[in-house]
């Protein structure tokens, strides 16, 4: 090799690419030939000097830069990073649109009864794992006071319950020594007319949501598929628009009671304890007078059915209702659903959900742990 | 390569290819040092190579649904570059740049010659004697010697036979020896 070819060599003989019989021969060289080895550490050298070179960095916000080239931002976004550029504007203008919102929220949701209606109906949709505890969903829904019943009506009903209450008062000590102390239960008995105008701290859980029980709530996770006496907690509004059912089932006048005295007479630990009752409560209890007229007697039972054909079942469940000796009671068709409310006798109850297997697959979403004589059901047909 | 390759990933690759803007970032995140490092150091002037530098990532962000992965994003993006810098020097394009002849020679960042002296003179004399390299040597230099590459990525970067690299660089080498002669011992 000559040193003109071993010279060729020398920079990629440093960097090891030479091939294996190119490199031997370059190394044999240069064993050799003094001026090739000097030629060699000068590139050595040379190449331990380039490596000395710092990396350069790219200019801060370069990378924004091309972002922003790449897929330019929207108009909007970029008209709103202008105008909330300064933290002096940003901060009071956040801020001012937040309050704004929220009396935006409160005020639209005030004024449409079909907001709230919808509101609730979408609640028993929702599945029972994830729901927090109505105390924390409730307080916004509760603003609008509700029914304003006539005091005479409201009197009789507090009369006739004394008694009642007292039981219920056991029977709610029972409920709640059962369940796990930290269980979420914000239980408040239903306000009454009274005290309704200042609910919105007062009555916060009020329940404004229908149907099933709060998710968090264990006694309906874990509950046995029978239902209880106590109609307990229900809201005195609730048995207002039925005049009917109200007396027959006997635990159901206990309801009212609560209500206009029974705030402070209530025992803590009641409270507590109840939240089943008080979710049950939700089901059927409703914030605005408007739709308490509408709403069902507080139900004991609400299942959901999922069946094939709803016209089909439908069909069925009044052909089954008549034959366990209960009526149908109300009844409300909703995009997939027609919600069913019926009364069936206790003692034909068992019967009753036997004919509810035939139907199709149903599910217990809040019962009671004791029913009453005259058991108010609530079914869902999907 | 100064940063490890993590990019190729095949599920980054997919989320490239599918236009995910948070991906596109990334990509930009992890190249942009190295994509602006070439231009500087081939166009000597630091507007400008940001310049190139957005350039090429525009380009790669327009090209990235046709790349085929059969060469490292890095090589891709490089090859870019080299490119877009190469076109840049031989066409008069970059005239508008060059107002001060000496802006070459300076470091990024709008140095003056005065805080380039401050910075060692045997910084200021890496970089002039970089700078000036003809064009086809210099790239082979900075992508072998300041970027790291090997020669088979450097062929497929520029698209040149392993054999021409090889001389290239050799050439730049020795070049570059003669002008740093007295910082050699």
């Amino acid at each position: 090799m000559t040193c003109h070819d071993a010279r060729e060599r020398l920079s990629a003989y440093l960097d090891d690419a030479l091939a294996p019989d190119e490199r031997r021969d370059v190394a044999a060289h240069l064993g050799g030939c003094a001026e090739c080895r000097r030629e060699l550490a000068g590139l050595e050298h040379t190449v331990a000097l380039l490596h000395r070179i710092q990396s350069v960095h790219a200019p801060v916000g370069f990378v924004d830069r091309v972002l922003e080239a790449a897929e330019p931002r929207p108009w909007y976004r970029r008209v709103g990073a202008a105008m909330f550029l300064p933290f002096s504007v940003k901060a009071p203008a956040g801020a001012t649109a937040l309050l704004m919102v929220a009396l935006l929220a409160v005020h639209v949701f005030q004024g449409t009864p079909a907001l709230q209606q919808s509101a609730r109906r979408l609640e028993p949709a929702r599945e029972q794992p994830a729901a927090p505890p109505p105390a924390a969903v409730q307080p916004s829904l509760v603003r609008e006071p509700p029914v304003d019943e006539p005091r005479p009506e409201r009197k009789a009903r507090e009369t006739a319950s004394d008694a009642e209450q007292e039981r219920l008062k056991d029977v709610r000590r029972r409920d709640s020594d059962a369940r796990p102390a930290g269980a979420p239960s914000p239980y408040v008995p239903p306000p009454a007319a009274s005290t309704m105008p200042q609910a919105p701290a007062s009555a916060a859980p009020t329940p404004a949501t229908p149907a099933p029980p709060p998710a968090g709530s264990p006694p309906a996770a874990s509950a046995p598929p029978v239902v209880s006496a106590p109609s307990v907690t229900s809201a005195p509004r609730t048995a207002e628009p039925r005049p009917a059912p109200a007396p027959a089932a006997p635990p159901a006048p206990a309801a009212p009671a609560p209500a206009p005295g029974a705030k402070a007479e209530m025992p803590a630990e009641s409270r507590q304890g109840d939240s089943r009752g008080q979710s049950l409560d939700a089901a059927r209890s409703g914030p605005s007078p408007r739709l308490a007229a509408k709403r069902a007697a507080p139900a004991d039972v609400v299942a959901r059915i999922a069946v094939r054909d709803r016209e089909a079942a439908e069909a069925e469940l009044a052909t089954l209702l008549g034959r366990v000796g209960g009526r149908e009671t109300g009844r409300r068709q909703e995009e997939q659903t027609t919600v069913i409310e019926a009364i069936v006798p206790q003692s034909r109850y068992p019967e009753f959900t036997q004919g509810l297997g035939a139907l199709g697959t149903w599910r217990l979403e809040a019962d009671r742990p004791d029913l009453p004589s005259d058991v108010r059901v609530i079914l869902r047909l999907q | 390569m100064r940063e490890a390759e993590a990019g190729d990933a095949p599920r980054f690759l997919a989320r490239l290819r599918a236009g995910e803007s948070a991906a596109f970032e990334e990509l930009v995140i992890t190249y942009q040092h190295r994509v602006f490092g070439v231009a500087l150091r081939m166009l000597g002037n630091a507007a400008e190579a940001q310049d190139v530098a957005q350039e090429a990532f525009l380009r790669a962000h327009r090209g990235l649904s046709e790349f085929r992965g059969d060469a490292k994003l890095s090589t891709w993006l490089y090859a870019i570059t080299s490119r877009l810098c190469l076109n840049r020097l031989a066409t008069g394009e970059r005239r508008m740049w060059r107002q001060g002849e000496d802006t070459l020679l300076r470091l990024a960042g709008g140095e003056t010659p005065e805080e380039a002296l401050e910075r060692g003179e045997l910084e200021v004399a890496l970089h002039r004697a970089i700078a000036e390299l003809p064009e086809e040597r210099r790239i082979v230099v900075v992508l072998r010697d300041l970027e790291g590459l090997s020669y088979e990525e450097i062929a497929q970067v520029l698209d040149l036979e392993l054999g021409t690299v090889r001389s290239r660089l050799h050439r730049a080498r020795a070049d570059l020896r003669d002008k740093l002669e007295r910082f050699l011992p």
